[in-house]
């Protein structure tokens, strides 16, 4: 699904990510974990087609270039990036919103678009099984939301959207346990043999409720370790000083 | 420019009186000419170069016998009363769906062709500093007189239509709208602009309302899809005592406007509420002036002003909030915020507070920007192209004005016409 080889990405001339090799097969679930400043970011950012970056090295995206994708065409084939920081945007009602992200997916898709009833019959649905409030749907798109509320919009969004590659960033940062849950019941819904994750997060705790088939540790742009998932346990008791970059 | 004055005159079987007011102000504006940058009020409108450039040579608008207007341009799905102005004319007004004893509607010209009724509105040709209320008080010819007696609430809207024809091609036409509205009363006003053809026009409107205690006035402007015409538009509002004056303007439409609301809170708890949104184009040039004036303690203003300009548009927000020494407990306040999304737009904003009283509330805020890069990519991550990414956050944007109206129908009528422009411009 996802290969990434011999990734280096700058920004400023400042070197974030360093020969970073990961290849991600359908079904699968990998986190990648890492100290401040290593670079977990950056690969969301470079993933999602975020510019500003010095990219080298290749991203192949179910056999095709991903640099090379425009930003949109890369949601419509599939892949989503749950924002660690969710932008707030002014005025955009978040059912229209989602509306039209989700109409202009099903159409690349080649699906039928759906009509404003069939869109809240699917929207009640999803929030229901996330326990979300429906109220702050009818919000302007994150403004005025908690973090738990934005993060829980990301998820309700992944669930209604059903990307094929998801990339969660730090989306259990900030978060209560009642709300960590509900993200965890998000992804752990999702699971799938065509579908994978990339849970990039700083805590071992998320994993308490997804059970990842890897952990990958990430060290000064490159990953120093990788093991399953009781190396994030390993990591919570010693801390990532121990792992050093070959 | 030669307008013809005489021609015009003759052509006229005005009374002496009249006669005499139009040619005292036509001297003066002869004297003046069309407003300059070098006026204070005019530093961002250049009306004098902007006639000059765009129009070979103005004439002033001559009857055309047997005006037909086109049905098929009246607001459907919408039940209303009507006023029709075509070419600045009174053509016919419908009010099937009000007490016809608590409305009384006149055309100006009945007025201006009999003595004792125009005594009664001869104040309203006073002398002004502005040359353009000159030229309308001397080359007015029609418009409309609205009086609601005290105790009426309309059960429908009124739509003031204000349709233009190709006989206007190359003409200046001048108006003038009288409102006024009893103790108690309560009127939902839609002013609203079309013209089928590209026709090249300048229409000078003049509007005094009246609002008496407890009256409610809610006028909305609709300037939707007019590409050609010029306007210079201005109003003069009177409120008494607990009164409410309304204002939404969406200004979409014409190359050029400039339109000026004045409105004097005159008796305590009376407020004035003047919103609304720019959306340019081209070359288009529109200009929103008000001037609030709390003349009395206990009244309250607001006015929230949002614009976007793109291609080589020019956008100007002039708004004045002047209070009294002795309106005290004065509420004020003013917000306006542009978006400028090419290189060439501008946008002018100009907020004034002039406060002599020492117990007030006012405040003021002015940003200009652009659209943020971080909400583009959001949108655009999910599937959005660069394109409906851009029209979601203008529509956003603009929306927040929009959801200030109060009136169920006539937001629903103005977010359709706003949805289509959207939809027609280029982001």
């Amino acid at each position: 699904m996802l290969n990434i080889s011999n990734l280096s990405a700058s920004i400023d001339d400042k070197n974030i990510l360093r020969n970073f090799n990961l290849k991600i097969k359908p079904g699968e679930v990998h986190t990648i974990m890492g100290p401040n400043g290593s670079g977990k970011s950056t690969l969301a950012n470079i993933l999602s087609g975020r510019k500003g970056y010095k990219v080298e090295g290749q991203v192949f995206y179910e056999g095709k270039n991903l640099l090379e994708i425009p930003i949109e065409e890369r949601a419509q084939k599939g892949i989503f990036l749950a924002f660690q920081y969710p932008t707030e945007i002014p005025g955009v009602n978040t059912n229209n919103f989602l509306k039209t992200s989700l109409n202009t997916i099903r159409k690349f898709r080649g699906l039928k678009e759906l009509d404003s009833l069939e869109f809240l019959k699917l929207v009640k649905e999803k929030s229901k099984n996330l326990k979300i409030e429906e109220k702050i749907l009818s919000r302007q798109l994150n403004v005025g939301f908690s973090g738990g509320e934005k993060k829980k919009n990301e998820i309700l969004q992944m669930t209604i959207l059903e990307p094929k590659l998801v990339i969660l960033d730090e989306t259990d940062s900030g978060l209560d346990i009642d709300a960590l849950r509900i993200v965890s019941e998000g992804v752990n819904s999702l699971r799938s043999a065509n579908r994978s994750f990339l849970i990039i997060t700083h805590y071992q705790r998320l994993l308490d409720y997804i059970k990842p088939d890897f952990v990958h540790v990430l060290v000064n742009g490159k990953i120093a370790k990788t093991g399953s998932s009781n190396l994030a346990q390993e990591l919570e008791k010693d801390g990532y000083e121990n792992v050093t970059t070959e | 420019m030669n307008l013809k004055f005489e021609e015009f005159q003759k052509s006229n079987s005005d009374f002496k009186e009249l006669n005499k007011l139009r040619v005292k102000n036509f001297k003066k504006f002869e004297t003046l000419g069309f407003p300059t940058k070098k006026q204070e009020h005019w530093k961002y409108t250049d009306l004098k170069t902007i006639i000059n450039n765009n129009f070979e040579e103005l004439q002033i608008y001559k009857d055309v016998k047997k005006l037909k207007f086109n049905t098929k341009l009246l607001i459907k799905n919408f039940e209303h009363n009507s006023v029709i102005l075509l070419n600045g004319n009174f053509i016919e007004s419908n009010f099937n769906f009000e007490d016809k004893k608590k409305v009384s509607i006149k055309s100006l010209r009945s007025v201006l062709e009999n003595k004792n009724d125009f005594e009664k509105i001869k104040t309203y040709f006073d002398d002004d500093q502005n040359s353009l209320i000159s030229l309308n008080h001397a080359l007015v010819n029609d418009g409309v007189i609205l009086q609601v007696e005290d105790d009426y609430t309309f059960i429908k809207p009124l739509v003031i239509y204000n349709f233009f024809d190709e006989t206007a091609e190359e003409k200046i036409i001048n108006n003038k709208v009288f409102i006024s509205l009893g103790n108690n009363s309560n009127l939902s006003l839609v002013d609203f602009y079309k013209c089928e053809n590209s026709i090249k026009y300048f229409n000078n409107t003049i509007n005094n309302y009246t609002i008496k205690k407890n009256a409610i006035l809610k006028k909305f402007t609709i300037n939707a899809d007019l590409d050609k015409s010029y306007y210079y538009n201005s109003t003069k509002v009177k409120s008494y005592s607990n009164s409410v004056f309304e204002n939404f303007i969406l200004s979409l439409g014409p190359n050029l406007i400039k339109n000026e609301i004045h409105c004097n809170l005159l008796e305590d708890f009376s407020s004035c509420f003047i919103n609304g949104v720019m959306l340019l184009n081209g070359d288009q040039h529109h200009e929103l002036k008000t001037n609030v004036n709390h003349k009395y303690e206990n009244c309250k203003s607001s006015q929230l002003i949002k614009s976007v300009l793109l291609d080589k548009s020019n956008g100007t927000y002039q708004g004045k909030i002047y209070v009294d020494k002795s309106a005290q407990k004065t509420n004020g306040y003013q917000l306006s915020k542009a978006l400028i999304l090419s290189e060439k737009s501008e946008f002018n904003s100009k907020p004034e507070l002039e406060i002599y009283a020492d117990d007030v509330k006012c405040s003021h805020g002015s940003t200009i920007g652009n659209i943020d890069e971080n909400s583009i990519f959001y949108l655009m991550s999910r599937g959005l192209t660069k394109d409906q990414a851009n029209k979601m956050i203008v529509e956003g944007f603009l929306n927040e004005a929009i959801q200030t109206i109060t009136e169920p129908d006539i937001k629903l009528l103005i977010s359709q016409l706003f949805r289509e422009r959207i939809n027609k411009v280029n982001l």
